[in-house]
């Protein structure tokens, strides 16, 4: 079984475009989405969901009303101001420190856990999907992610399935982590922009940390030619093959306010060619592996 | 020497798990003995700073060097600071092969 995990460091770069374009060229897999802060994919895959689970991690402090003898020490130390004045923890905003739980004098302050989300195993036209969904102010965590993939994995040894495409959280943090470790390959997508060639670097030192092979897109290449030279020879540098560059075409917002996949959606049929192309270089890559 | 390997689970006969924060068990081989005993990794459940609580279990239980398939730069840190050696690159075989694989190289 071969995993391959889309990132891109920056945000909004076209990650779970390309994701979902992916998804819809390629057989034999699962898809796992891994964006769980905005997870997004399942609004282009529409999925059948056949399965749901809570997804409970966090924990968050309760207070025992009737033993407190309202000595205001949890509320003095609360960094967080998440004890009222009569002593009731808003979960909202308690990070889960447990400070006040060490501090209380009479020990009337116990941890619980909390449902964060939940996640989801589903049918999509292009086979199986697993995919979470998280509460209200509730963020994403490694933990997630590796739960995520590991039902992914599970699903794909169910059903004989060879490959498993992760779209994976922006960023460089615990997320990312998580999604990245133990993939066979990594495909990077920036933008021409100061932040996205920023991002780009600090996202393949991770990958090389955790010994991933990347391969980088350029998306919107062509809106700042300067921007994507230095990408291609900061790229050169690092031994980092550049797999494929998108020009910007309206016909993908088109296609996304329409809730479509890019490949799939008529336009000119320009981007769809590009896009078909650079996934027959990744999946050869991927093969090779 | 004290080795420890992430693993999937407690046994020397299961399977080496490639992620280190995350992995469910640290199995502790003693290379002298060969004796071995099997710890709960409690990065496993942590929402975040997996890497960090795992180290921590390594120290506690004072290993000399880790087998596992890859690590993360905090975790790379917290090992180097502790004095933990690291062997990376280790996966899809069992806990006691890759304990005598990297006896072997020695």
């Amino acid at each position: 079984m071969k995993e391959l995990v889309i990132v891109s460091g920056k945000g909004g770069t076209g990650k779970t475009t390309l994701t979902a374009s992916f998804a819809a060229l390629s057989y034999d897999k699962v898809m796992a989405d891994c964006d769980v802060d905005a997870a997004d994919l399942h609004l282009l895959l529409k999925p059948n969901i056949l399965k749901t689970e809570k997804f409970i991690s966090s924990q968050v402090a309760v207070i025992d009303q009737e033993s407190c003898l309202a000595c205001d020490i949890c509320r003095d130390v609360c960094r967080f101001d998440a004890i009222s004045e009569d002593y009731v923890v808003n979960p909202m905003d308690c990070e889960g420190c447990r400070l006040c739980e060490r501090m209380c004098p009479i020990e009337v302050i116990h941890m619980e856990k909390q449902e964060n989300g939940k996640w989801h195993i589903a049918d999509t036209e292009f086979g199986p999907m697993v995919f979470a969904q998280l509460g209200v102010a509730e963020e994403n965590s490694g933990q997630l992610v590796s739960l995520v993939r590991k039902e992914a994995q599970k699903l794909a040894k169910e059903k004989n399935l060879n490959y498993i495409i992760i779209d994976g959280p922006p960023g460089v943090g615990c997320p990312v982590n998580s999604a990245i470790t133990g993939a066979q390959l990594a495909i990077i997508v920036t933008e021409p922009t100061m932040s996205g060639i920023h991002d780009l670097k600090r996202i393949l030192e991770l990958t090389k940390q955790f010994r991933v092979p990347a391969l980088v897109v350029v998306n919107k290449f062509d809106l700042n030619l300067e921007n994507t030279r230095e990408i291609k020879s900061y790229c050169k540098k690092q031994q980092v093959e550049l797999i494929g560059e998108i020009p910007f075409d309206s016909s993908v917002i088109e296609a996304l306010k329409a809730g479509e996949i890019v490949v799939r959606f008529s336009g000119d049929g320009k981007i769809s060619e590009i896009v078909t192309d650079i996934w027959k270089r990744v999946f050869d890559r991927l093969q090779a592996i | 020497m004290k080795i420890a390997v992430s693993a999937a689970g407690d046994l020397l006969d299961d399977q080496v798990d490639d992620r280190f924060g995350r992995c469910p068990f640290f199995v502790f081989v003693d290379s002298e003995t060969m004796t071995s005993e099997a710890v709960a990794n409690p990065g496993a459940e942590a929402m975040g700073g997996a890497a960090t609580r795992a180290a921590q279990v390594l120290a506690e239980n004072n290993a000399d060097v880790v087998l596992t398939g890859s690590v993360g730069p905090n975790a790379e840190r917290n090992l180097k600071a502790l004095g933990v050696e690291v062997v990376t690159d280790v996966s899809g075989t069992t806990v006691k092969e890759a304990v005598s694989n990297f006896l072997d190289k020695k």
